[in-house]
């Protein structure tokens, strides 16, 4: 009885830790979310070189890939909306991505208030 | 003191001044803390300009640099301890600086980053070889004047500047939770650690060798330091300035190099972007050409190899041979595929754990008369090197434990 | 500094750098001969260069990577081939004359003489 306990324990701490653990991600996940609208807004005022906003739209992408496969919860509410995001295309209205964004900052304040 | 030389040498050290750690972290510390870690910038600077100047005094009147005297005061077996943990700091940040230059030609021209990696590494090993030493230092600082862009976005991002201002008085902001509070102390310890890098002090001193400093250039040698960095300084401060305005309010924490350019981009267009990817490309490479230098010139030092780039390749032959195989085991590092931004973490973690025992035997060293002589530290130089020692020396016992506390600031 | 004065031979002499009558560096004053007897002044005979200097200055495992990657080579330089010793030991004569400088010498062979200035 106290060995399932003490399993029980450990599992629940466990559970506790990893949207903790994955707040970094959401974090990442948020920022970069931020800076691609910050990125496709300039774009669309003429104000960025092609070569520039490819580049940048591709190497945010592989940070956003790389915080999705980090999560520790990846089937969870933050989980789904960074794929949902890692799904948009490269050249996603500024407002959609910002809503993205928002979200995921709105969950961040959840986790950091916990 | 030839007025032209002495204008040279401070715009080089001007657009010499930031490297990829720095633009890195500038630019996460102003989007995240706002105005509120200037004045670590600024006080790091007060550091690196004492001890740079020191460095430049051992230079050119005991005409022996750092390294050397360094094995002396240290002896074997430390000497040997602080010759290692400093190879592998100046690897590290060469192959940050070289990935990161590789990433900013990536934004330039759309070329593939691994091929872009090997062909600035050519590049800078072609440079090397090709250009002596005052013309390498010269290209690479005098190029990087294209960063006062930076400067000049900053006017046009309309800051406010009394907020800007406040930034310089040293400060912890209020009502901060504990994990950010730790944070800002992540941030701080990289800030001096970035501002503060060994390689600056090495290439320093065995840059003034190169130029055969003697006692008639401490004024130079004071000048340049002072000024040099002293306006460098402000151009890291625009890119954390700029950041605070344009990053922090949009909530981007930046996470690639890259970001830093939309600072221009975002006031001056196409042009204002052009000009900070060129200004960033030879910062960073000429940071890169500094760190392998560095390395190389701490090795033939160490040792008592012929070394120096005022000779001709052939003329010091383990130093080229060596400086040859840095850039090469640097590129190593950068092809195993290891993402620059971790290279950069390692790189300034590494630097603050060395620094301490980089700064020890040159505040010894400079404060010694039988080397010195009359030139020996004056009761300023040597307060302020001291207080910075302990600075450097706590910096580099909290270092590790903040990082692994706040996530490497991502708290 | 003279050779011949009193000579402090930890701060004053060990590890300092080796410079010789052309300027060039040639290594570093990795180990010191002394001549003498109990209860009698100690004499600086020479200075010992090399890797395998470095023997009773570092542990054994530490040595055994040294003569793997370096060699255990030593130079001896008598004391009368020093001219002065201050932050640098200057020499009276070339190093390749005493010995030093072979490992320079070998390398060269492998260096390019073109391009550059």
């Amino acid at each position: 009885m106290r060995r399932w306990s003490l399993l029980l324990f450990v599992l629940l701490t466990a559970c506790g830790q990893g949207p903790q653990a994955d707040l970094q991600y959401i974090k990442q996940a948020r920022s970069i979310s931020a800076e691609w609208a910050l990125v496709n807004e300039q774009a669309n005022r003429g104000r960025l070189t092609i070569t520039y906003v490819q580049s940048m739209r591709g190497w945010l992408h592989d940070g956003l890939e790389t915080a999705s496969g980090s999560l520790s919860q990846p089937h969870s509410r933050y989980g789904a909306e960074i794929r949902a995001l890692l799904a948009e295309p490269p050249d996603a209205a500024p407002a959609e991505l910002r809503r993205y964004a928002e979200a995921l900052k709105q969950i961040e304040a959840e986790f950091e208030s916990a | 003191m030839n007025p032209l030389e002495l204008t040279l040498g401070i715009m080089t050290a001007v657009g010499g001044f930031v490297d990829i750690s720095e633009l890195v972290f500038a630019a996460k510390a102003g989007s995240t803390f706002g105005f509120a870690l200037v004045w670590v910038f600024a006080f790091s600077t007060v550091g690196i300009i004492v001890f740079s100047e020191m460095s430049g005094r051992v230079a050119a009147v005991a005409k022996q640099p750092v390294f050397s005297l360094m094995r002396h005061r240290l002896g074997l077996k430390l000497g040997l301890i602080t010759l290692i943990a400093s190879i592998i700091s100046n690897l590290i940040t060469c192959a940050a600086e070289i990935g990161g230059v590789a990433l900013i030609l990536n934004y330039l021209t759309g070329g593939p980053y691994l091929p872009m990696v090997i062909a600035v590494t050519v590049a800078l090993i072609a440079s090397i070889w090709v250009l002596p030493f005052k013309w390498v230092e010269r290209a690479y600082g005098l190029l990087g004047l294209f960063m006062v862009v930076f400067a000049v976005a900053l006017v046009a991002n309309h800051p406010q500047w009394h907020q800007l201002a406040g930034g310089f008085v040293p400060q912890v902001p209020d009502g901060l939770s504990t994990k950010e509070l730790l944070t800002f102390g992540y941030f701080a310890v990289a800030i001096v650690s970035a501002v503060m890098f060994p390689y600056e002090v090495y290439f320093y001193s065995s840059g003034g060798i190169e130029e055969g400093w003697s006692p008639k250039d401490i004024l130079t040698n004071r000048l340049t330091s002072i000024l040099g960095m002293g306006l460098g300084s402000l151009l890291a401060i625009s890119i954390l300035a700029n950041s605070a305005v344009v990053f922090g309010p949009a909530n981007v924490n930046p996470e690639i190099p890259g970001s830093a350019a939309l600072e221009a981009a975002i006031p001056f267009g196409k042009w204002g972007l052009i000009l900070a990817l060129l200004g960033m490309f030879f910062a960073v490479a000429g940071a890169a050409v500094e760190t392998c230098l560095a390395n190389a010139y701490s090795i033939a030092q160490f040792f008592g190899w012929k070394w120096g780039r005022h000779k001709k390749p052939w003329e010091a032959p383990r130093f080229t041979v060596t400086w040859i195989l840095l850039f090469v085991a640097a590129l190593g590092i950068v092809l195993t595929g290891v993402d620059v931004m971790t290279l950069v973490e390692f790189a300034v973690l590494f630097s603050i754990l060395v620094l301490p025992l980089t700064y020890l035997p040159l505040l010894l060293l400079s404060g010694d008369r039988a080397f010195m002589g009359r030139y020996i530290n004056g009761a300023i130089t040597k307060t302020l090197g001291w207080f910075y020692f302990c600075v450097v020396t706590v910096a580099a016992m909290v270092a590790l434990p903040l990082y692994f506390l706040t996530s490497g600031g991502n708290g | 500094m003279k050779p011949s004065d009193p000579i402090k031979l930890v701060s004053q002499l060990l590890d300092l750098p080796i410079v010789d009558s052309e300027g060039a560096y040639c290594g570093v004053v990795d180990d010191i001969e002394l001549a003498g007897r109990a209860q009698q002044p100690l004499e600086v005979k020479a200075l010992m260069i090399g890797p395998g200097a470095y023997a009773g200055r570092l542990p054994r495992w530490a040595m055994k990577i040294v003569r793997i990657t370096a060699g255990d080579r030593v130079v001896r330089v008598p004391l009368g081939k020093i001219r002065t010793i201050g932050a640098a030991v200057q020499l009276q004569v070339p190093g390749t004359v005493l010995g030093l400088q072979r490992s320079e010498d070998r390398v060269e062979r492998w260096i390019p003489r073109k391009g550059a200035f």
